[in-house]
């Protein structure tokens, strides 16, 4: 369902994804891990075609990036790391530009907004302008953008930031339940609890390469270690945790006043 | 040095002087980037100022006048022009974008508040300086009868306290812009504080137009006589304080100096202390989310949006209809254009404007028309590609459209159904009131003209409504080409069919025809266009 071959991205001599290359299966949820600045979601932004890539190629849903991005872009739903909104507009406003954008019916419009509204316990605050929404309000908002149009494959980048723990829970199920009805999940996190529990597979990038592709059990065979995160540490070379701890709390405590 | 006065006021200097060195590094690093004209905007308001000030200065040689009605001029110019065009920096006090960053720190309401007060003082200060500069010096000669030594004088006093006049109108509003802050428990009167920002500069030349008109029908005498009543005002008591200090002792000059003093001090430093106190009070409450919760919900489309079955035109208008309704800077720019629809009352009142010489050919209508429709369109044809909210573009570049160019189709829908329709429809309206059945081909050629500019101004290079930074210079610099061009069409048109009628009428009538089928023909042409463009991209 996603193809991706030698993907790569350079700002000037910057490399931030490096010939990257991997493919993910129809109904696969697959977590998309890496530290801050890794890459994952320039990553994200080629592949919706919100960036045009350096070189490489990137096939969609059977539609290629280059040639029929159009046609990728209708089978697709993104959450991006940033709820970027037109603050001016409602809940309901928004959901009908996006459904609009989509050429959804009006009436499947209205329909899916009461619905989706209701079950994200955002149907009290539908007709308020998204500037006076939480964080939190703001997230469910793009969500549900993202799935307004039925997309095939999902693209999620931190969907699950700044969320209540019950849309959390619900969030978690949503996607599985997506996966078996037969969408493929692209989970870009660095949370990697939840990543543990809802990625069969894990792909690792640091530093624009990707150095890790396989499901969680084999990583775990590969590294001799049992938690994600150890794993994560291992391969993204992170050590010295207790150095740096200690150095920061020397740091902290230093020259304050009530110490 | 006007920041170590203000700084005498704050509970922490440090604070204040640091937050204040932010301030301005920040306002200098977001001009960075940004073309001349942006980070010459407030030099351009100044540079304004001071040519009228320079007019200003000669106009005793002409009008003689004494020291008390020359500076009662002076002044009361400077604190209009102060009190207007402070008003959009305004937004420094009521939305201050970065106050989230510090919100959490232990910086006292007061000293918040004196630094944003600090910024607009300095602006004010600037522009009192270009506003001022020569009449103090002109004011020397100034003088009824003999001329005194004390005329030298003149500079070092009424600079002194012109500065004083701005910044108790400074000091006045923000008296009143802090009380509305303690009103804003109602979101409704949050709006209607910007909108008046937007509703004060185009009630502006109105007024100045109105006074104008107004000022014919009094004799000169009675003129000179009701000078007396501007001693019931503020700027009356600071000219009043002028003559005071250059030798003039008299009773009712003492009693001005007297209320300008104690004005400045009971009017604008206690009501400021009281503010500044609750000012945290009030950002607090803009950093809450708080809105009314309804609990049905209500999913409508706009009437005029069911027209369009191509949905992504229909997107296009639903998102310009709502931002043509809440967008701030939007609506500043809609509300200054109707400045041109007010006086249109006045500007038709001259025979000369509505004088025809043929069927459908009033000159001064069609220009009117033409500044007025011109003036409307423009004001939302032209700040639609800029938003606050640029950045939520992303989601109209991720949306599958075979074009960008139908969202810009909606754009201009909602120009022609918002904008050309209700402004052709006034002027339709006057023109029959004025030529009967008649009026239709009067109001034709300035219809086909804005039907063209709409269809013609230049699309944003992304195609995308909303999707740039708002930059008001830019703005203004890129408004100019389009209004010249299609001043230059209009002026050639009535050109022409002035010069067509001198020749003769059949030939001005043939000629009439022609623009009306033509322009017709170009709109439907440009329209087809961009169907075309649509087209191909598909394919």
């Amino acid at each position: 369902m996603i193809q991706v071959s030698h993907l790569t991205k350079r700002y000037g001599q910057n490399t931030a994804v490096d010939d990257i290359s991997f493919e993910v299966q129809q109904g696969e949820i697959v977590g998309y891990l890496g530290p801050n600045g890794a890459g994952k979601s320039t990553t994200l932004k080629m592949l919706v075609g919100l960036l045009q890539p350096t070189s490489g190629e990137i096939s969609v849903a059977g539609y290629d990036s280059q040639t029929e991005l159009l046609e990728l872009k209708r089978h697709i739903g993104y959450v991006p790391e940033e709820a970027q909104l037109y603050e001016h507009l409602t809940l309901v406003e928004h959901l009908q530009l996006i459904g609009r954008l989509y050429h959804l019916e009006e009436r499947l419009i209205a329909q899916k907004i009461t619905e989706l509204a209701q079950l994200f316990d955002l149907s009290s605050q539908a007709n308020q302008r998204i500037s006076g929404f939480s964080q939190g309000m703001r997230q469910k908002c793009i969500i549900m953008s993202a799935l307004m149009h039925n997309p095939d494959v999902l693209f999620l980048d931190e969907p699950f930031t700044n969320l209540d723990v019950g849309t959390v829970t619900l969030m978690k199920t949503l996607l599985q339940r997506l996966a078996g009805l037969g969408k493929t999940i692209l989970y870009c996190t660095h949370i990697l609890e939840v990543a543990e529990t809802l990625c069969p597979r894990i792909m690792i990038i640091n530093a624009g390469k990707l150095i890790a592709d396989a499901p969680v059990a084999e990583l775990r065979e590969q590294t001799n270690q049992t938690a994600l995160n150890e794993i994560f540490t291992q391969l993204t070379d992170t050590t010295g945790i207790d150095e740096k701890t200690e150095e920061v709390i020397r740091i902290v405590m230093e020259d304050t006043p009530n110490a | 040095m006007l920041e170590k006065i203000v700084e005498r006021f704050c509970d922490a200097p440090t604070q204040y002087r640091y937050l204040l060195k932010t301030e301005k590094l920040i306002e200098k690093r977001a001009l960075e980037g940004r073309n001349d004209l942006s980070n010459m905007s407030f030099a351009v308001t100044c540079v304004i100022g001071f040519i009228m000030s320079v007019l200003f200065t000669f106009m005793p040689f002409l009008l003689p006048m004494d020291t008390f009605t020359f500076s009662l001029i002076g002044i009361t110019m400077s604190m209009m022009m102060i009190g207007i065009w402070m008003i959009p920096y305004f937004d420094i006090l009521l939305i201050p974008v970065h106050y989230p960053v510090i919100a959490h720190t232990p910086v006292s309401s007061r000293t918040y508040f004196l630094v944003k007060l600090t910024r607009i003082l300095t602006y004010t200060a600037l522009l009192l300086g270009s506003l001022n500069l020569m009449p103090a010096i002109g004011g020397i000669w100034v003088h009824k009868g003999e001329f005194s030594l004390f005329r030298l004088l003149f500079p070092f006093v009424y600079l002194p306290i012109v500065f004083m006049s701005g910044f108790f109108t400074i000091g006045v509003m923000t008296t009143f812009a802090g009380y509305l802050t303690k009103l804003y428990s109602k979101r409704t009167l949050r709006n209607v504080a910007q909108y008046a920002q937007f509703i004060f500069p185009a009630l502006f030349p109105v007024t100045l137009i109105l006074l104008s008109r107004l000022l014919q029908y009094l004799p000169m005498d009675k003129l000179v006589s009701s000078l007396k009543w501007f001693y019931a005002l503020p700027n009356g008591w600071f000219a009043g304080t002028v003559s005071l200090a250059l030798g003039q002792i008299e009773p009712h000059f003492l009693i001005l100096a007297g209320l300008a003093i104690a004005a400045t001090l009971i009017l604008v430093l206690v009501p400021l202390r009281s503010i500044a106190k609750s000012y945290s009070e009030y950002l607090s409450y803009l950093l809450e989310s708080g809105n009314r919760q309804k609990s049905k919900i209500r999913v409508k489309t706009p009437l005029l949006g069911r027209m369009f079955q191509n949905r992504t035109i229909r997107a296009g208008l639903c998102l310009s209809f709502v931002y043509i309704r809440r967008d701030k800077h939007l609506l500043r720019q809609f509300f200054a254009s109707l400045g041109s629809l007010i006086m249109l009352v006045v500007i038709l009142d001259q025979e000369w404007v509505l004088h025809a010489f043929a069927i459908g050919l009033s000159p001064g209508f069609s220009m009117t028309f033409y500044f007025v429709g011109m003036g409307i369109v423009s004001s939302f044809i032209l700040p639609i590609r800029y938003s606050e909210h640029w950045k939520a573009s992303w989601m109209l570049r991720l949306a599958p459209l075979s074009t960008t160019y139908d969202l810009w189709r909606g754009v201009q829908a909602a120009a022609f159904l918002y904008f050309v329709v209700p402004c052709t429809l006034l002027m339709f309206c006057m023109a029959t009131f004025i030529w009967g059945a008649l009026g239709i081909l009067y109001v034709l050629p300035g219809l086909i003209i804005l039907l063209n500019y709409v269809i013609l101004f230049p699309k944003p290079l992304s195609g995308l409504p909303l999707a740039e930074e708002f930059v008001q210079s830019q703005m203004a610099g890129e408004t100019l080409i389009p209004f010249l061009a299609s001043l230059f069409s209009i002026g050639i048109f009535v050109g022409i069919q002035f010069v067509t009628y001198l020749l003769n009428i059949w030939v001005y009538y043939g000629f009439y025809a022609v623009m009306v089928v033509g322009g017709l023909i170009s709109f439907i042409h440009f329209l087809q266009k961009n169907r075309r463009v649509e087209e191909t991209v598909d394919a």
